[in-house]
């Protein structure tokens, strides 16, 4: 007998708590899906309608879904691992940061001009490279500076993309 | 063939044509070359460079940029012991380990030279093999396009790393999320929470770059690589007469396996290079040398990879089905120049058709002259630390993104889909099939629709057509196959060695 069947033997228990969660995670979104296409029409088979598709797909999803759970139960996987919130804040953060500064916006009362890449592009670097363990601040803001003047020579010049570089200052 | 052939040549010998050739194999070589930047993200960010090329150029370029970046790869498999693209993990086994015997150079000689070959027969191979499965491919419905989709597939989800459930889910969730946007039959919006930038669909290259450019950077800023680069000398960089006796055959042999499965729609090119060094070292008359520094363990793998990466090109060519990822690219790369990528590409648009296939040989033969002399300038980039690397990734992947559509909120968009992607990898889940499944599913449907339109609401079509039953008895048995447990096992042994 092997290893796993002796285990098995001994009734159900989270066996492997990643797949438990990718189970659970796959059913949500099965949820979500179906919830958000829930008024649309199936149709017919001759005639398929727009939610048949996402409706059945929701479905499969959904189905196996639980099928992972299940086998979560039954056969030793791996564990759920630790979750670098540090990575993800700067580095998508920094993204975002790029999406707000690089044509400017308006929300309610706070309005940004249009900073264009001279600032949004130092932006990201400084802001993403904060997420590496190794962090030498001197380092990253003399590469954000040149990094920044390569990307915009390269992307607005060399390669004549319609990016703006700096409206409030330069005009362009 | 030959006729064609010389048209291509035309084409691709056009100065501008070499140029961008060149560009984009040097782009693709350093992508390679550098771990973490995969040739997905770097298509996704140049394609908008590319609106003003004439598609032929642009397409040379994207297709030069994607095998340039499997020959970048392996440099960094045997110099640095990480894989700089999937398909070369296997290559990290003994090319670093003959790199660390101070056989580097003859590692990167050899791989260099073997994917050369692999290269050039896969050409040939395309050019002899495109015009008739364009014929054949005119006798398909749009039954036997659904049939050949959901076998590509299942073929994904069977090669897929990892658990076969969660490949499955993976498929499954690409397909759902192809849905999202408006339907194209009737006009009404689907799941998109009535959020205007979502009318359209997800995009493709939002949804490529978050899940592997920012996902990727992510996860690699988690495990603080070590990274040695090979202090010892590279040596001569051409193998002697004893090498090249040694691992002839297993070129040959890799590049027909590579080839073969390159075809596979589903991503056959990645299971190339592992089915390669299983082979060899069944083969071998001492398997224990595998994984000591065998040249035959860094010839064969090799040239199934650059094998696998061109035939690839076949189902996108003649069927108009993209295989990868990548392929997927190329498809968005030619609509967007307005060719329908599929059987009437080779009828409508030769130059089109032989210019790339032509340029891929030429193609070749530069990354043959760029690779060798620059190796030096390749391990002085791998020296570059990860800290400096990722804030460059993500600074071009923002800029390339705003530049698809110029939409900031298509950057925020792209941080989302990192952070979902980034969910993904820590449940296990393997992201590859995914961008499969969301490529394939906006044509799935619209062939269902069809099919089913055609056959009066009947599924029987799909059974009664014989192509397209032949095609799903295929599907089937391959997934049958893989879950018997014994092939199970197997497959877990060769995607873990």
């Amino acid at each position: 007998m092997s290893l796993n069947q002796i285990e098995r033997a001994q009734g159900l228990r989270v066996r492997s708590s990643q797949d438990l969660a990718a189970g659970l995670f796959m059913i949500l979104l099965a949820g979500i899906a179906f919830v958000m296409s829930y008024e649309l029409p199936m149709g017919t088979l001759r005639q398929l309608g727009p939610g048949m598709l996402p409706k059945s797909f929701a479905a499969i999803c959904a189905a196996l879904g639980a099928l992972l759970v299940i086998s979560s139960l039954r056969f030793h996987g791996e564990k759920l691992s630790g979750w670098s919130w540090r990575g993800v804040f700067f580095v998508l953060g920094a993204a975002c940061v790029f999406a707000l500064c690089i044509r400017g916006f308006d929300l309610g009362p706070i309005h940004v001009p249009q900073l264009g890449l001279a600032v949004a592009g130092p932006l990201v670097i400084l802001i993403s490279g904060l997420a590496a363990d190794d962090l030498k601040p001197k380092e990253l803001v003399i590469f954000a500076v040149v990094m920044s003047t390569a990307c915009a020579l390269l992307f607005k010049y060399a390669l004549s993309l319609p990016i703006p570089l700096a409206p409030w200052l330069l005009g362009i | 063939m030959f006729s064609n052939l010389s048209l291509g040549f035309g084409v691709a010998l056009s100065l501008q044509n070499l140029a961008l050739c060149f560009a984009g194999c040097l782009v693709g070589t350093l992508i390679g070359v550098l771990p973490g930047v995969g040739p997905i993200a770097t298509i996704a960010i140049l394609l908008p460079i590319t609106f003003g090329l004439d598609p032929v150029g642009a397409l040379i370029m994207l297709a030069g940029i994607y095998y340039g970046a499997q020959y970048g790869g392996s440099t960094t498999a045997i110099l640095v012991n990480i894989p700089g693209e999937a398909t070369s993990v296997v290559t990290t086994l003994d090319g670093h380990q003959m790199a660390k015997q101070g056989r580097a150079g003859v590692a990167l000689g050899t791989a260099a030279l073997g994917s050369f070959f692999a290269g050039c027969v896969a050409t040939l191979f395309i050019a002899a093999l495109g015009a008739p499965l364009t014929k054949l491919a005119l006798l398909f419905g749009p039954a036997e396009y659904f049939s050949l989709m959901v076998m590509g597939l299942c073929f994904a989800v069977v090669l897929a790393r990892g658990s076969i459930l969660k490949a499955f889910c993976m498929i499954m969730l690409g397909l759902l999320l192809s849905t999202v946007g408006t339907d194209l039959e009737t006009g009404q919006e689907r799941m998109t929470m009535g959020f205007p930038p979502l009318a359209d669909g997800i995009d493709f290259a939002v949804l490529a770059m978050g899940v592997f450019g920012f996902a990727e950077v992510l996860r690699n800023l988690e495990n603080t690589e070590t990274r040695d680069v090979v202090r010892a000398k590279i040596g001569r960089l051409l193998p002697g007469w004893d090498d090249i006796k040694q691992s002839i055959k297993p070129v040959l042999r890799g590049t027909l396996l590579g080839g073969i499965l390159g075809i596979l729609p589903g991503n056959g090119a990645v299971l190339g290079p592992f089915a390669s060094y299983t082979l060899e070292k069944k083969l071998a008359k001492d398997p224990s040398r595998f994984g000591k520094g065998a040249i035959e363990g860094v010839a064969g793998p090799e040239s199934a990879n650059n094998a696998g990466a061109q035939t690839a090109f076949i189902p996108l060519l003649t069927l108009g089905i993209p295989p990868n990822a990548v392929m997927a690219l190329m498809v968005g790369a030619m609509t967007i120049h307005g060719i329908i990528p599929g059987p009437q590409v080779m009828t409508k648009n030769p130059e089109l058709f032989w210019g790339m296939i032509a340029s891929m040989w030429i193609g070749n033969l530069m990354l043959l002259v760029i690779n060798l002399p620059l190796v030096g300038v390749w391990v002085k980039l791998l020296q570059v630390p990860y800290r400096l690397m990722f804030p460059s990734i993500l600074i071009f992947c923002c800029i390339g993104i705003y530049s698809v559509n110029n939409q900031p909120v298509d950057v925020a968009f792209t941080a989302m889909f990192g952070l979902f992607g980034y969910l993904l990898i820590k449940l296990g889940f393997e992201p590859a099939p995914m961008l499969l499944g969301f490529v394939l599913g906006k044509l799935m449907e619209e062939k269902l629709r069809q099919a089913l339109i055609i056959s009066r609401g009947s599924f029987m079509t799909f059974l009664e057509r014989p192509i397209s039953a032949g095609l799903l008895v295929v599907a089937v048995a391959i997934l049958v196959i893989a879950l018997l447990p014994s092939i199970n096992k197997k497959r877990d042994e060769v995607f873990t060695e």
